[in-house]
């Protein structure tokens, strides 16, 4: 077992001198991700006694994302000028793919190149949340890793404490932050949250790569210079199959990460498994020349919980508080893919409230619930609650949207710029008439417009 | 000039390749486990469990459990989600055993 103890904690009730950890913490935290290391920092910085909990070899070692950090919160609560960031995000580009066509948008406003560069950054998480949880042990929490969490204990209905795998493994504390990710075992198990439909859970598949014979691959290839990336997002069959999803391809340092998610709903029936999807994917015509000749040196997959605003667990329970991907803060509207803000944010709110309820000595189930008040009022669940709507409109329209719209979108395309001796007025009408076809007319397409109103 | 351009090869890896990959160490016996063989073999007709897995743990067995190849599980949790019958047993494995991510 590392520990990883801070001399600097005053808590004059604390027995620094036995190995025995009961009643020696205010708080645990289940799990060194982003949201549990933000909640570590957050009560440490507040002189409370925090014990981070990590289940794999060290922070970051169990933990798998797209690749995409966004530090608004983040860098509020540590300086993150020396944190192992790879690249900030200088392009975002969207891609509609068919099988064989791409029809794309790309954005790279000129200030994304300035800091703080939009918040928006590629890490590697196996670095950067060992990076986060030594800042939570600087500011004084006690990290413990290669421990497992089983069970939580309960007295009298309040939960008090948590069983680990380690001999003698029961460790009290007044107060359990539960930050164990969206495969949560120790919270279902407990009955704080129930087992989430496949419907509402995506899996999600990775391969870092590298270009070993090309040194200037990624720079090269995707008009790259000093520390800025890209986001390339894509959609339709030629990313996912008739799947709900979409694929990415983010740049790092030195490589690159591509990846795609869909509904595990969909991965059950129609399609290739998640590895034969991400194959198609990285040999799609406009994909492949991005990624030839790499190398993979990493590949990874996850789950991740995308049931919106309303599959948000209670998050507040007597002695316990739910955070980041276990309390189900992903949001994934198709344009905005994020969690990793999410994270941090919930963390930091729920480290306040736990703070407030140790120093206040007031029933916690009231103090606890300012948690649930500052989340409610943060951007996560008003982004959250924002698109719940979008998500149910978009999956009724999910052929429309990721097949018929971007084969649509290709021909119009060619159509418009097809070049040959027809006055272009007839190749205009031709386009125009390709995309009303694919949408209804134009009653269609204004429906279309009516049921996306919100938008914009 | 050809009328197509050649797609320039992308050579993706077996999945044993990639498996070899990530480090691992055995926790000596499954963390993966099905609840109640009886429910694979005699109500289910879809397998989920088998289409869903990245990374070829959970195999089709000749008398309808399926087989579980524990080693290979990338602990993404998604055969737990996916089984429409519940029946996937799913801990950690244990004292940081199992995968560990070097970028993640």
């Amino acid at each position: 077992m590392t520990e990883i103890a801070d001399e600097t904690i005053d808590r004059t009730d604390r027995d620094t001198a036995t190995p025995d950890y009961d009643e020696a913490f205010d708080a645990i935290v289940v799990g060194a991700g982003l949201a549990g290391s933000a909640a570590a920092v957050t009560m440490a910085k507040q002189d409370l006694a925090v014990l981070l909990i990590e289940r794999g070899r060290y922070p970051g070692a169990k933990n798998v994302f797209g690749g995409v950090l966004y530090t608004p919160t983040l860098r509020e609560l540590v300086d993150i000028d020396d944190a192992p960031l790879e690249r900030y995000i200088g392009e975002r580009r969207f891609g509609m793919l068919t099988d064989a066509d791409e029809t794309a948008v790309s954005i790279s406003p000129g200030q994304w190149h300035d800091p703080p560069h939009n918040d928006s950054y590629t890490v590697l998480r196996g670095e950067f949340d060992r990076w986060f949880a030594e800042q939570a042990v600087d500011a004084g929490a006690t990290l413990v890793t290669e421990t497992t969490v089983t069970d939580l204990v309960r007295e009298g209905g309040r939960i008090v404490g948590v069983e680990t795998d380690r001999p003698d493994g029961t460790i009290r504390a007044p107060y359990v932050v539960l930050a164990e990710g969206g495969n949560s075992l120790v919270s279902e198990g407990a009955n704080l949250k129930k087992t989430e439909r496949p419907e509402n859970i995506a899996v999600g598949v990775k391969e870092v790569l590298e270009f070993p014979d090309h040194e200037n691959a990624i720079e090269e290839r995707f008009r790259l210079t000093d520390e800025a990336g890209v986001s390339y997002h894509y959609f339709g069959e030629g990313a996912v199959g008739d799947a709900f999803g979409g694929g990415f391809i983010y740049t790092n340092e030195d490589t690159v990460s591509v990846g795609l998610a869909y509904r595990l709903s969909d991965a059950a029936t129609s399609q290739p498994d998640p590895e034969g999807t991400l194959n198609a994917f990285k040999t799609h015509p406009a994909v492949a020349p991005l990624l030839r000749d790499a190398r993979t040196v990493e590949y990874t997959a996850k789950t991740i919980p995308e049931g919106g605003a309303d599959s948000i667990p209670e998050l507040v329970h007597d002695g316990a508080v739910i955070v980041g991907d276990a309390a189900g803060l992903v949001l994934n509207n198709g344009v905005h893919l994020e969690g990793t803000n999410m994270a941090v944010e919930s963390g930091y709110h729920a480290g306040n409230a736990v703070a407030e309820a140790a120093d206040s000595g007031r029933p916690d189930s009231e103090v606890l619930g300012q948690y649930r008040e500052d989340l409610t009022d943060s951007f996560v669940v008003e982004n959250l609650e924002r698109y719940e709507w979008l998500m149910e409109t978009v999956k009724n329209d999910r052929e429309l949207l990721f097949e018929t719209l971007p084969r649509a979108m290709a021909d119009a395309g060619s159509e418009y710029f097809q070049m040959d001796r027809a006055p272009k007025g007839e190749h205009a009408d031709a386009a125009r008439d390709r995309l009303l076809s694919a949408v209804g007319g134009y009653t269609g397409a204004a429906k279309l417009a009516f049921r996306y109103r919100k938008l914009i | 000039m050809s009328a197509q351009p050649k797609v320039p090869t992308v050579e993706n890896e077996s999945l044993e390749d990639r498996l070899y990959t990530v480090k691992y160490e055995d926790p000596g016996e499954s963390h993966l486990d099905v609840t109640i063989p009886g429910i694979c073999a005699e109500k289910c007709t879809t397998y989920d469990c088998t289409s869903v897995c990245p990374a070829n743990v959970w195999r089709k067995g000749e008398d309808g459990v399926p087989q579980i190849a524990y080693e290979n599980c990338l602990e993404c949790s998604s055969c737990r989600f996916a089984c429409p019958h519940g029946n996937v047993e799913w801990s950690y494995p244990e004292t940081g055993s199992g995968v560990t991510y070097k970028n993640g």
